[in-house]
């Protein structure tokens, strides 16, 4: 369990991080999302005890990081995968943390396995690609078997298979009943792995809240049905509990599936030229949720909020 | 992919270790950073090997002319000091791995990882300090003593009259300077540690052993005196000044006062700032 209490970075009169409080609950996966520069890592640095807040506090399983007594055994992190010296190898990398926290060799040699670099143990990191630094980072990480988990922005910089790996292993990890905190500046990455979201922009906290609620509000769905035939076909549906508008020579169903609608024209043999699903836009469910959550937080500026979600829904979607 | 790693993490898990971690692992931890770079072997390798070879092509230089000198200049000749001529480089060498044994960490970024595994700072930087001053004292004395040796076999084999190890001047200077040898390579760490870049701390300690050298040679007696403050020549006021007098070299007592205020400034410097600074 991880807890922030009005956590509050500023470097000079920049406000990184602006009066967070949240609790990351254990067992569950907890996306962690925000525009480039809202404010992420930073915050993942004070978890770590690495930059000291400016105000308010943050504890892991009730104590600061460095009152940890065993501090890689209850928390792993990956912040940066590249931030490892080029000249060591990845055994002998991963050698120097095992001996800071007195695990033993096996150990090594174990996550080495888990993240399949076993064969490449011997080469310099320098050397090592994007993901193979990933995969690096996340045995560092998982060497102390801790029950809590933070990675920094994990898939960044992957090609498609190794996101499908990652993914996987976060749910294994999850399943497993591990806490993992993980860090994305894409909404989409988080629909199939978190459980629950934290959303930032500039440093402020804008929603907290399960990905249950947040997807059920970005599927609120319709079905495009482009027909000749039109005309006769909206009251069969409307009869068949859809309901129905019309909008840019389509008909827009909402509450009834895809599959039904086809059915129900193949059955009165209506022709039809097009059906398709459109989800509601992810930017446009965020803002849904988010405008929800602004009466709770009380006066985030919407221009924030909306920033925050067009970065978010907004390029290139990975899923 | 997914059965097998399964059965990986269920193993991960069944093997936890807990302990509380202690100074052993992080001081464990740090000569294992240390004895796994070849940079480390190549710098003080290098400066170990130079060293003695600076020493004899001295020692040669001055045995092959030796019978052309005056006898003024053979008389004031102090063949002792002389097999210590390559200790310069030893120095350097042994500096820029101090400051090496820290920067790299902050150039890289991996400082983050060391501070994450070892959140109580002032063990990192104890840990260090003692890796890289036992192994600077260690490699230090057999330099000097190899510097010695070696010098005094080339001296001898021209005829040159030459002390042995067995007197105790020449111990004093000979083991001196080699227990001598970590100041500069803990002023390394520290700037490591002040600067964060290797070129920064290099060019400090540098800076640090040359400049009032170079000064002491130019400057009048007045300024001489404050010169004489400089962490070299406090160390030499112990090791050397028995063997060569100046201006610049203090009674032993207040050289050894001048180092240790030196090393206090400097390491205590270092251990404000990485307690207080965001890594």
């Amino acid at each position: 369990m991880i807890e922030l209490r009005n956590l509050t970075k500023r470097y000079g009169d920049t406000v990184a991080v602006d009066d967070l409080s949240f609790t990351i609950a254990p067992g569950r996966v907890t996306g962690f999302l925000g525009p480039n520069g809202a404010g992420k890592s930073t915050t993942m640095r004070m978890i770590l005890g690495l930059d000291a807040p400016s105000s308010g506090e943050v504890s892991v399983n009730g104590r600061a990081y460095g009152k940890l007594p065993a501090p890689m055994h209850e928390i792993g992190a990956l912040l940066d995968p590249k931030a490892i010296h080029g000249g060591r190898t990845a055994y002998n990398h991963l050698r120097w943390i095992a001996e800071a926290g007195g695990f033993p060799r096996a150990r090594i040699d174990a996550v080495l396995d888990l993240v399949g670099l076993t064969d490449v143990a011997g080469r310099k990191a320098g050397g090592f690609s994007l993901g193979m630094s990933q995969r690096l980072g996340i045995a560092t990480a998982l060497l102390g078997d801790p029950r809590i988990l933070l990675f920094d922005e994990p898939v960044n910089g992957l090609d498609p298979e190794g996101i499908r790996w990652i993914r996987s292993l976060l749910q294994q990890l999850a399943a497993e009943g591990r806490t993992i905190f993980v860090s994305s500046h894409l909404m989409s990455e988080m629909e199939e792995t978190a459980d629950h979201i934290v959303v930032i922009g500039r440093g402020r906290l804008i929603a907290d809240t399960s990905i249950a609620e947040f997807t059920q509000r970005s599927s609120s769905s319709h079905v495009r049905v482009v027909s000749p035939r039109a005309v006769e076909l909206a009251p069969l549906l409307e009869r068949a509990g859809a309901t129905v508008t019309v909008g840019d020579g389509a008909l827009i169903v909402t509450g009834m599936e895809a599959a039904a609608i086809g059915r129900l024209a193949a059955q009165q043999q209506i022709e039809v030229h097009e059906l398709s699903t459109r989800r509601a836009s992810l930017e446009a469910a965020f803002m849904e949720l988010t405008q929800d959550s602004l009466d709770y937080q009380g006066g985030t500026p919407d221009a924030t909020v909306a920033e925050t979600a067009r970065a978010l829904a907004g390029t290139g979607t990975l899923s | 992919m997914t059965s097998e790693t399964m059965t990986n993490t269920a193993a991960l898990t069944s093997s936890a270790t807990v302990r509380a971690t202690t100074f052993i692992n992080t001081l464990t931890s740090e000569w294992v950073k240390l004895t796994t770079l070849r940079s480390t072997f190549v710098t003080l390798g290098a400066g170990v090997v130079l060293s003695i070879v600076m020493t004899a092509v001295v020692a040669l230089a001055v045995g092959s002319t030796w019978d052309s000198w005056s006898l003024e200049q053979q008389t004031q000749f102090a063949p002792v000091l002389m097999t210590m001529s390559g200790n310069v480089v030893l120095l350097i060498a042994s500096a820029v791995f101090g400051a090496l044994a820290v920067s790299s960490e902050y150039s890289n970024g991996m400082i983050r990882l060391t501070l994450t595994a070892t959140p109580r700072r002032g063990q990192v930087l104890l840990a260090k300090l003692l890796l890289v001053s036992s192994t600077t004292l260690v490699l230090g004395v057999i330099t000097t003593v190899g510097m010695f040796l070696v010098g005094r076999a080339v001296l001898e084999s021209y005829g040159i009259p030459i002390a042995g190890l067995g007197d105790t001047d020449v111990q004093r200077l000979v083991i001196g300077l080699g227990v001598a040898t970590p100041l500069f390579p803990v002023f390394g760490v520290a700037l490591g540690i002040i600067l964060r870049s290797t070129a920064g701390a290099i060019t400090a300690a540098m800076g640090l052993l040359w400049l009032p050298q170079v000064f002491g040679e130019l400057l009048p007696s007045g300024p001489q005196k404050v010169l004489s403050l400089a962490p070299q020549f406090g160390a030499d006021s112990l090791t050397v000044a028995h063997f060569a007098e100046s201006p610049l070299y203090s009674d032993p007592a207040t050289g050894a006062l001048i180092v240790v205020v030196w090393l206090v400034a400097f390491v205590g410097g270092a251990y404000v700032v990485l307690q207080r600074r965001d890594a």
